[in-house]
């Protein structure tokens, strides 16, 4: 594995733009002086090196490490709208490493370890704030999967472990942990690392970093075809224009099955919605994530005060982003069994953002039949969490062209081969 | 919520209802080769706009049927033999 | 004080003379707390309009800055007026009425609302522009939990109670032909005009009576006013809503309102399928940008006017009034008659503005572009107006800029059919204009609901023969046009002012944002927060869009505009609960158990005993003499006809063709992947008539899955399956002596090991129940019988059956127990012992596997499984020193890597020893190979693979006696 460090000395980073830091605040505050750009608009190249699809936070953090890490500079990054505007903006901004498989625990440790430092890797306060993640057990089956995982967890070297009712109430004193209730907290898989943190901020340190290394960031360009020939790739078009390349990388959720069709690659995914929603503003009460798989909901109060909820995917496929009511009824719902004292608290905006779901619920990642066509799709609920590994290791694929170890379990062809990665095992046992 | 369209009941909420996915035919399950049976397992056509699908009417009359849903606006019409023929050409 | 003594001295100094269209009542007085002080109110009084009454400017302390804030649109909207209420944070107060004894707080402020620390924030206010967060506080990385807490503390909201409870909330379903958002002019006529035309209609205001804008309107409208509430009483056709709120519109016209101020409920949803959506929220009006525009003092033209002659406060004592449109002229107007000095009117359509407003805790002095200053306390202006298109939006409009009318209007074209728009969202018109144009709407919505209903009713085949088809207007109706005025476009004046006032965003932010590459209105709106406060952008979208557009020199229609999303006002989680409903199945039995002292047991929806007390007793009751333990939430599938052995044959793993009647068969369902699915046995009653079991967690899925082979694959296949798990109520009796026990209950079945053998089903009566089903099974390992008994007379076999057998032992025993017992026996259980991967050779079912049956589900995945082999399996397992238990999902380890896990694990009473099932990497599974278990605390511990999984009698000689 590479040490990463996209780490710039000095005063000015590398195209002369000046260091964010209290100092340069009161500067720029005293002297009125306005800010440089955080990314510039570039005329787009003919060709270029790499083509990475989707300005999220996978395919930004794929830029930047092809950039830092291996020198590879001269990339496109493409975004139909505008950056973070997929599942990088609208997840709800949880991360954590506390899976059940090795593989998957491995992969997001180092993703967390990534998110740790990412602040003064991009010199950008993403506010990653580790105030503790809780997923609540409320019968038997999935206190014994909470076990598993803590003990998988452990093995690895993650933070993680099961707590009784009584540390759950002095972590959460809102939630009811009273033995009456209709679905009754029996335990919790305790993971301290967890948190959340300010998901556009990982979007625009990584764009802002990525552009001053070199990389094109290309907003409102659409990609509309993939030239492929002779079994590998040659280009992309865009709504802006035709760009030669030898290299294509699909960063995008949601459309993961749509791009990859237009370098004829078949995909192991189906596209479901997924919903979220915020509550306005209260003093804060609520300290750690909470999330309970039984009750299908998951909530964390941000730094704003406002409550964050998700829950399961939708019930159909759909690349609808509508959202519903039923959404909001359940959530609720559940929201009020696991703390009765938020019902007067008043929800204020849903959105929904669409998750490739996989049949395995891991990633699909590296190569694929058409040579210099990449995949770094199907991340299903859990792609933000992955961001900057994803980058990394995406990078390393790219510039040695071979997968590195740790996302060797996630090719496409662990499907047809069926040797499925066993994440989905948490969910099978899970009721 | 979407009004599913059962063609035995009629328009109904949809939560009256559960997603089959995409209809697949089922290869022989004698003679498939591990690719065609994982491809019946696993891959999804997964199209943006007009999908054939299984719809299971759990909270009516507990029929399954299969109908075609536009996978971006929710509009689902009647599979029609012919149409979904020319599509295929 | 005396009501006399109240009513001399009045509820405030700004209170008015009586106001023709005004809504308190001054008959009473009622009193209330503000800041810990008694005030005073008429009832119909809102919060604010009570405060106001009384003099009151200052409401709240902003966000960043802690600025002071008061009234700025008198309404559900106005973001200076989030008051705590008790125990309810962020209370509209310019719209929620006073109640009596209301403990009103302001929020946000400390030590006290006038004079507020934090405001030294002001100060430093330069520091904080844009994103100032995200470029501070980098490093060190572990100093940000520390700042972390500080920003914590800024939270800009109001607090909530650990003791609130959720209190009665309910919901409502509503149908209605016609549902109309919005009861001021246009959406009154529509109403009228559709329930006229044979519609049912919904009609929904968001204040608390209808009219909209006529309510604050001179005579003219108030007789307009008059006259449109008298017919909407008298027409029966007609469901007015008010002080409800239309929140969101979903797929197929599915709408959620929100019912507020409703005697004993807090809110309540009602969601409503309509057949035809008619919007007619009107407009609301757009704050000015520019310096100091948030002072107290600055307000709305709409707010002037409600604050007059609604509620009869005077809203200043000497006024600045910029105005741009009639409304704002009618403003002048107003304060001039509640008595207010109006120093100055500027005409903004004549190229006169506002600079700069200047001020402490309140406006003191007006700078006008002209060079005027002029000492006012009150700035009303009256600049634009913005659609809220939010309901449009969600039924597929895309709103364009209309740069003629200065703002952002409805795409009809987008919309479907069942979505129309009528109103000033629509255009602008004298009174009789708008009316017809709602009503035209109102006709039209009630004609395609018309068809829609006809559609409906066609679509059902299996509707009422000969039922009437409701008759549909062919010809549609004509709707006349309405344009909007002419406006001129002002949005920002020539100074920076706050654009988001519930986030204390200036222009000057969104300027420095833009510059910074964040130059798009998303981009603008995510780095600043603009628009993401309470109000959702409902006053500061377009403003925002505007400046953004000015700096980045594109135009307003280039720049567009940011998606509404529901809810169109936020709404309570506890409206959007609803009465918690989260149903249990219990069995028949279960009062009894209760009476026995068991634990109970939440087991997916079913609540079972867990125990009555001592698990490992009951374990040897058992195994010793006889228990009884209640299995009602097994999953019981009635299947009936020719075909059900082919059936069998495709969903078991093994073959079906030769059970005979009165035999019962062990089975293994797996899905396509060959994943253990389920298991269970299924028992032939009669020629054709089957009873399947399957786990009590798999019931639901299972009959779904039978009926989706036989539906989709083999609808040729004659089987019918009915589900009747909870038609029976299901009892195993087990035990050395549980024949004994049965025998003195059965009648007409012949209990002998020669006449009902292991392995077979019979039918008869017990304890006088007829058309029992009795299975000797044994999930034990013990001799055992499963009595399915018809589910009314469950109880009554069961207290038989525990009297009968009093001489014997008899004792009940619960899950724990019974996960003991099979344990023991080794009997795997789906999901714990299997997880989502485990295919059928690994949970050792490679003898059960019938590879050469033509078909079965799962038979490619399991036929490569057994030739690649290799995998993992499930074996028994005993720890070396058996004291120690390892928990259940502990690792087992070799080499520092993870080769398998405990699935189940006991101590076993029967043994003195600990016992364990576990899956174990291909190389592991050999009879006395020895692992290593890592337990939860660390420690690794030695344990020894079993030759077969079962730990007691392996033979199975005790089950077949």
């Amino acid at each position: 594995m590479h040490p990463t460090n996209g780490r710039v000395n000095g005063h000015h980073r590398r195209n002369g733009t000046p260091r964010y830091s209290a100092w340069s605040l009161v500067q720029h505050g005293l002297t009125g002086a306005e800010w440089s750009r955080a990314w510039r608009a570039h005329p787009m190249r003919k060709s270029y090196d790499v083509v990475i699809v989707g300005g999220g936070v996978h395919g930004l953090a794929t830029a930047y490490y092809l950039a830092t890490n291996h020198g590879i500079r001269n990339i496109a990054v493409l975004e139909k709208g505008y950056i973070g505007g997929g599942g990088s903006g609208r997840n709800t901004a949880i991360l954590r490493s506390n899976y059940l498989t090795p593989e998957g625990v491995r992969f997001y440790d180092r993703s967390i370890k990534l998110y740790e430092r990412l602040a003064a890797d991009l010199n950008f306060n993403v506010m990653f704030s580790q105030r503790g993640h809780l997923t609540l057990a409320h019968n038997d089956a999935s206190l014994r999967t909470m076990h598993w995982r803590a003990e998988v967890n452990k093995l690895q070297n993650v933070d993680s472990e099961v707590i009784g009712p009584d540390k759950i109430k002095e972590l959460v004193p809102y939630l009811d942990t009273s033995t009456t209730t209709r679905y009754p907290i029996l335990g919790a898989l305790y993971h301290p690392p967890g948190g959340i943190i300010r998901h556009d901020a990982v979007v625009w340190g990584y764009a802002r970093t990525a552009d001053a290394n070199g990389v094109h960031i290309h907003q409102k360009t659409e990609v509309t075809g993939i030239d492929v020939e002779g079994g590998r790739v040659t280009g992309v078009q865009t709504d802006q224009g035709r760009i030669a390349t030898p290299v294509v990388v699909n960063c995008t959720a949601g459309w993961a099955t749509l791009i990859s069709d237009m370098a004829g690659v078949r995909m192991p995914v189906q596209t479901f919605p997924l919903q979220a929603a915020v509550t306005e503003p209260v003093k804060p009460f609520l300290d750690t994530v909470v999330v309970s798989g039984t009750l299908h909901v998951y909530v964390s109060q941000t730094d704003r005060g406002e409550l964050v909820f998700g829950a399961s995917v939708d019930p159909f496929a759909s690349y609808s982003m509508r959202g519903s009511l039923e959404f909001t009824e359940g959530v609720a719902g559940h929201v009020l069994e696991l703390m009765p004292a938020v019902s007067k608290m008043r929800l204020l905006r849903q959105w929904a953002g669409l998750c490739d779901m996989t049949p395995d619920y891991s990633p699909i990642m590296g190569p694929t039949e058409v040579e210099g066509f990449y995949v770094d799709v199907g991340w299903g609920t859990y792609g933000f969490k992955a961001g900057p590994v994803s980058g990394e290791a995406m990078a390393d694929c790219i510039a040695n062209q071979r997968p590195p170890e740790i996302i060797s379990a996630f090719g496409i062809d662990r499907f047809l081969q069926g040797r499925l990665v066993g994440e989905k095992g948490a969910a099978a046992v899970g009721h | 919520m979407m009004l599913l369209t059962c063609p035995w009941c009629g328009p109904r909420n949809s939560t009256e209802f559960r997603f089959g996915g995409e209809s697949h035919p089922r290869p022989r399950p004698d003679a498939a080769t591990p690719e065609e049976w994982r491809d019946y397992l696993y891959f999804a056509t997964n199209p943006r706009g007009w999908s054939r699908e299984t719809w299971y009417h759990g909270s009516g009359c507990r029929r399954y049927f299969a109908i075609e849903r536009h996978t971006e606006t929710n509009e689902h019409r009647a599979i029609d033999e012919r149409r979904a023929a020319e599509a295929r050409r | 004080m005396t009501q006399e003594q109240i009513a001399l001295a009045g509820t405030g100094a700004m209170r008015l003379g009586r106001q023709e269209g005004e809504v308190i009542d001054r008959r009473r007085t009622i009193t209330f707390r503000w800041n810990g002080k008694q005030q005073l109110a008429h009832p119909g009084d809102t919060i604010a309009s009570a405060l106001a009454a009384a003099g009151e400017r200052v409401f709240s302390r902003s966000f960043k800055y802690h600025r002071p804030r008061g009234i700025l649109t008198a309404d559900h909207l106005d973001p200076g007026c989030q008051l705590q209420v008790g125990d309810e944070p962020n209370v509209r107060a310019a719209h929620r009425l006073v109640e009596a004894d209301m403990d009103v707080r302001s929020q946000n402020t400390w030590p006290s609302l006038r004079f507020d620390v934090k405001a030294a924030n002001g100060l430093v206010g330069r520091f904080l522009s844009a994103g100032f967060y995200y470029k501070t506080f980098i490093k060190p990385e572990r100093l940000w939990p520390v700042y972390e807490k500080v920003l914590r503390q800024f939270v800009h909201a109001g607090s909530i109670s650990p003791d609130t409870a959720h209190d009665y909330y309910d919901k409502r379903y509503a149908h209605p032909d016609v549902l109309v958002a919005g009861g001021g002019p246009a959406g009154m006529s529509a109403a009228l005009a559709a329930a006229r035309a044979g519609a049912t209609v919904l009609l929904v205001d968001e204040q608390g009576a209808l009219g909209g804008r006529l309510r604050w309107g001179g005579p003219a409208e108030l007789h307009e006013l008059h006259r449109l509430t008298a017919e909407i009483a008298a027409e029966p056709g007609i469901e007015v809503l008010t002080d409800s709120v239309v929140g969101g519109r979903f797929d197929d016209n599915w709408v959620a309102v929100v019912q507020r101020n409703l005697p004993n409920v807090v809110e309540r949803l009602v969601k409503v399928r309509a057949k035809s959506f008619v919007v007619a929220p009107g407009l609301i009006e757009r704050p000015y940008v520019f310096e100091g525009n948030d002072l107290p003092g600055v307000m709305l033209s709409t707010a002037a006017r409600r604050l007059i002659n609604l509620y009869a406060v005077k809203p200043g004592e000497r006024a600045v009034v910029l105005t741009a449109n009639p409304e704002g002229d009618g403003a002048v107007a107003d304060l001039q008659r509640a008595g207010v000095d109006v120093a100055a009117v500027v005409d903004a359509r004549h190229g006169t503005t506002v600079t700069r407003a200047r001020g402490r805790s309140g406006v003191q002095s007006v700078e006008l572009s002209d060079g005027r200053r002029i000492d006012a306390d009150l700035l009303v202006t009256a600049v634009g107006w913005t659609a809220p298109t939010s309901l449009l939006n969600m039924s597929g409009d895309k709103p364009v800029y209309d740069p003629r009318s200065a703002r952002f209007r409805p795409d009809p074209a987008r919309l479907p059919d069942t979505v129309l728009a009528t109103g000033r969202i629509v255009g602008d018109g004298s009174f009789s204009e708008i009316a017809a144009h709602g009503a035209a709407i109102g006709r039209e919505a009630a004609r395609r609901a018309a068809g829609i209903r006809a559609r409906w009713q066609t679509q059902v085949p299996t509707r009422t023969p000969g039922e009437p088809v409701a008759e549909v207007p062919a010809k549609p109706v004509e709707i006349p046009d309405l344009t909007p005025a002419a406006h001129p476009e002002l949005f920002r004046g020539h100074t920076h002012g706050f654009v988001d006032f519930s986030e204390d965003v200036s222009s000057k932010d969104l300027f420095t944002a833009v510059a910074e590459g964040y130059d798009s209105v998303e981009l603008v709106k995510r780095y600043t927060t603009v628009t993401m406060g309470p109000g959702q952008g409902k006053l500061e979208t377009v403003n925002a869009v505007a400046v953004v557009a000015e700096a980045t020199g594109r135009t307003i229609a280039e720049t567009g505009t940011t998606t509404w999303r529901p809810m169109y006002a936020p709404v309570t989680l506890g409206a959007l609960a609803g009465r918690i409903f989260e149903p249990v199945r219990h069995s028949p039995m279960q009062a009894w158990h209760e009476r026995q002292g068991a634990v109970p047991l939440v087991a997916g929806q079913w609540i079972r005993p867990e125990h009555y007390g001592d698990p490992a007793a009951e374990v040897r009751t058992v195994r010793n003499a006889v228990g009884i333990i209640d299995v009602t939430p097994i999953g019981k599938l009635d299947l009936r006809g020719p075909d059900v052995p082919e059936l069998l044959n495709l969903l078991y793993v093994n073959k079906w063709n030769n059970l005979g009647v009165g035999r019962v068969r062990y089975g293994v369902m797996c899905a396509e992947d060959g994943v253990v699915l389920d298991d269970g046995v299924t028992g032939r009653l009669g020629e054709q008539h089957y009873l399947m079991s399957t786990t009590s967690s798999g019931a639901g899925t299972v009959w779904e899955w039978v009926e989706n082979w036989l539906q989709t694959e083999h609808p040729d296949w004659q089987v019918h399956v009915t589900p009747v798990t909870t038609a029976y109520a299901s009892i195993n009796v087990a035990g050395p002596r549980s024949r004994e026990l049965v025998g003195r209950l059965a009648e007409g079945v012949d209990l002998s090991p020669e006449a009902f053998g292991y392995m077979n089903v019979r039918t008869g009566t017990v304890a006088g129940v007829p058309d029992c089903v009795l299975w000797r099974i044994g999930f034990t390992g013990e001799l055992s019988y499963e009595i399915h008994v018809p589910a009314a007379f469950g109880l009554h076999v069961w207290e038989a059956l525990m009297s009968a057998g009093a001489d014997l032992g008899v004792a009940p025993f619960g899950i724990e127990a019974q996960r003991i017992l099979r344990l023991e026996k080794g009997h795997f259980i789906v999901g714990q012992d299997t997880d989502g991967l485990t295919q059928a050779y690994t949970a050792g079912l490679g003898s059960l596997v019938k590879l050469d049956k033509q078909d079965f589900i799962g038979k490619p995945e399991l036929t490569w499984q057994a030739e690649r082999g290799g995998y993992p399996l499930l074996v028994g397992l005993q720890p070396i020193d058996g004291r120690i238990v390892p928990a259940e999902a502990s690792q087992i380890i070799a080499g520092g890597r993870i080769v398998g896990r405990i699935t189940s694990s006991r101590m076993s009473p029967t043994l003195g020893r600990s016992i364990c099932l576990g899956q174990v990497e291909a190389g592991l599974a050999k009879p006395g190979a020895v692992v290593t278990v890592r337990l939860i605390d660390g420690r690794n511990i030695p344990a020894a693979v079993t030759p077969q999984l079962a730990h007691v009698d392996p033979e199975g000689e005790r089950q077949r006696v």
